[in-house]
């Protein structure tokens, strides 16, 4: 088992959003969680990532079989999570390249390994750019400064490629993009796929679904998962929004 | 008599007279009148206070009572001195080097071999073999401020550098200013004079280093003219020992197609007072300064720059940047005078401070006074916090906290010297703000 989450309850400023929510992940899945807005979905990514604000006040995240609830953000990801953001954060005068290698090499310290040498880190992070076709001028370019909304998305993908996580949470990754990037973005994530490895798709459309196809879809509403199925489901959310779904999570 | 709101400057009075056969140059007429002319023009104005507008960011009742004595040239020499250098630093910049101990020029640490187009000498020398054109050189400005008048009256020694017409200096020339334990309860006065003829150009690097719990006072005053066609840059590092009070004032004359620019970084001294006074004089001229402060408990920086634009088609760009640890205080007041002729001014100033913790005081105070119809200026100031987004973006992707932290501060202080092309400059201010940084992160 890679993910249990148990009768999670998280609080933000006092406001309870997500009540008792429950799911597993297992290894080699990737799962995708549907919903409408103001359902929880982000709330649940920075639960899993340990963002600082997001109160649990119930309920266990236990991920490889360790507590995350004892983890600082940073040393989940050391564990193997990231985290795709729904808005990349700009950051001035930090070069893509600095940030990255900063990234990497805090992770490798994580796990007890030597940085890696700068030379085959240029190497393999000019290699993973060439893959996601980002444009290797980007790698100078300050942190997600000026990118636009695809570049910066086609950046998390670079990221998340050279970071190598055994679980990724893509916090919907897809909203904003046009077809071109959806695809990049598409193939990012399906590149990520691995017996070994999970993911989970967070996103409000089914259109991203169709290029990277679950092995179970959730819907999250008024802070629980109030039904799961396979990729049927996401199809017939798209067709029919979520007013057939009991958000209340009562037995209908 | 003293003005108003201005502290008695009496105990000065009697420093100065107590200290008259010590003073350098004592055997020279006119050194000794303008001393003293000086000395009387300080005493009628006084020690600016708080209540004086431009002042009330650093409070000068610390130096109220005159504690901080002359230091004669004797009792200046410090043979620790040399494990104060910044050794590998001074390997790096390959061009001339002038060093003052305690405010004295420091011969066998110096390096000032002779370059064609160059006159570069100490003052108290310069003094002495030329006295009739050291007059000329020393009577230049009159600057109203009491400070700079005490400082001429009780100065020990300073730099005189003359660029020749057309001269281009291949390499920085570096002032250093290193302060030991014999300055204690001292004050150290250095005045530089430095003129940059027609269509020469020169870089400087002007440091100031010190030894934490020294209690002295280093005051330097330079004057500065840029010829027209004439351009010169100044990197200066202010690293004090943490329980000195520098004040550093520079008033630059501008000719016409002048460039000016001045960086600078605070970081040390326990109340510092950095003043940079361009004036544009001729038209197409350009001033850049820019610099950052880093300030802790028990560390205050006041950065005051006043331009005066009297002349039109010249710019002036200013952007500073101050970092805040808990108990540190700070202030830029940058103010901008564009006189009535000097139309097509392009006039832009930008203060942004970062406070890492609650309980640190960011001042920002832009004054512009524009008589001009036609001009463009600007100014913008923020006081905030270090983004806590982006600090959570940095830890999901492996940072710690005090990494994550560490690198946002160093990119907020890189941006100021981005485009300093002089790389061991650069990567000086960068070592030194980083320094700082982990001690405070």
């Amino acid at each position: 088992m890679m993910l249990e989450i148990k009768d999670l309850h998280v609080e933000v400023a006092g406001q309870k959003i997500l009540k008792g929510l429950n799911l597993t992940i297992n290894s080699g899945e990737v799962h995708a969680i549907m919903g409408p807005n103001g359902a929880g979905k982000s709330t649940l990514s920075y639960a899993i990532c340990g963002k600082q604000g997001y109160d649990i006040t119930q309920g266990s995240i236990t991920f490889k079989g360790k507590d995350f609830l004892q983890l600082e953000a940073n040393e989940r990801a050391g564990e193997g999570v990231f985290l795709g953001f729904q808005y990349p954060v700009e950051i001035p005068g930090v070069s893509n390249l600095n940030f990255l290698k900063a990234a990497l090499n805090s992770i490798r310290k994580y796990r007890g390994q030597e940085d890696m040498a700068a030379i085959d880190f240029l190497k393999l992070i000019r290699a993973k750019a060439a893959e996601l076709e980002m444009d290797p001028e980007m790698l100078k370019r300050a942190v997600n400064v000026g990118f636009s909304g695809g570049e910066k998305k086609r950046n998390e993908m670079v990221q998340m490629a050279l970071l190598d996580p055994i679980f990724s949470v893509l916090d919907e990754t897809d909203s904003g993009l046009d077809i071109d990037a959806l695809r990049i973005v598409a193939e990012g994530i399906n590149r990520m796929r691995d017996p070994k490895k999970s993911i989970l798709v967070i996103t409000h459309y089914q259109r991203l679904l169709d290029y990277v196809v679950p092995d179970f879809v959730h819907v999250l509403a008024n802070g629980k998962i109030v039904k799961s199925g396979d990729k049927a489901l996401a199809r017939q959310l798209e067709k029919e929004g979520y007013t057939g779904i009991d958000v209340d999570g009562q037995a209908a | 008599m003293t003005e108003k709101n201005h502290f008695d400057g009496a105990n000065y009075v009697t420093n100065f007279n107590a200290a008259s056969t010590e003073l350098p140059g004592s055997s020279v007429a006119w050194l000794n009148d303008l001393r003293q002319s000086s000395m009387t023009a300080f005493e009628n104005v006084g020690l600016p206070g708080p209540k004086v507008e431009e002042w009330k960011y650093s409070n000068l009742n610390i130096l109220k009572s005159g504690q901080y004595q002359f230091l004669n040239e004797s009792s200046s020499q410090d043979l620790q001195i040399d494990n104060l250098c910044d050794k590998e630093f001074l390997k790096d910049i390959k061009g001339a080097k002038v060093v003052f101990c305690n405010g004295y020029y420091h011969q066998s640490l110096s390096n000032i071999s002779a370059e064609p187009g160059i006159t570069l000498v100490n003052l108290n020398e310069y003094i002495k073999v030329g006295p009739k054109d050291a007059q000329r050189l020393i009577h230049q400005k009159k600057s109203k401020s009491s400070l700079n008048a005490l400082n001429a009256a009780l100065m020990s020694d300073g730099v005189v550098l003359i660029v020749e017409q057309g001269v281009k200096l291949s390499e920085p020339i570096q002032i250093i200013h290193i302060n030991t334990e014999m300055a204690t309860a001292k004050a150290l006065r250095n005045r530089h004079y430095i003129q940059i003829e027609k269509n020469a150009s020169a870089q400087i690097i002007e440091s100031y280093i010190g030894v934490d719990g020294v209690d002295c006072w280093s005051h330097t005053v330079s004057e500065i003219n840029v010829a027209d066609g004439a351009s010169l840059e100044i990197y200066q590092f202010q690293n004090e020992g943490n329980a000195t009070i520098h004040t550093n004032e520079a008033i630059i004359d501008l000719g016409e197609g002048t460039t000016f620019k001045h960086c600078s970084l605070n970081i040390g001294g326990r109340l510092s007072r950095t003043e940079i006074k361009p004036t544009l004089k001729g038209i197409n001229s350009k001033i850049e300064l820019r610099g950052a402060f880093l300030s802790r408990d028990g560390n205050s920086h006041d950065v005051f720059t006043h331009i005066k634009h009297m002349v039109e088609q010249c710019d002036s760009e200013q952007n500073y940047r101050g970092v805040l640890a808990k108990g540190g205080k700070s202030a830029f007041q940058g103010k901008v005078y564009v006189a009535k002729d000097a139309q097509l001014t392009n006039a832009n100033q930008s203060n942004k401070n970062l406070i890492l913790e609650r309980g640190a005081e960011a001042n920002s105070k832009p004054e512009l006074l524009i008589y001009a119809d036609d001009v463009k200026c600007s100014h913008g100031a923020t006081v905030g916090e270090l983004d806590q987004e982006a600090l959570f973006y940095l830890k999901t992707r492996g940072l710690d906290q005090a990494a994550a932290k560490a690198l946002l501060v160093e990119a907020f202080i890189a941006e100021v010297y981005e485009d300093v092309v002089l790389e061991p400059v650069k990567c000086k201010y960068l070592d030194l703000a980083r320094k700082w940084l982990e001690a405070e992160l």
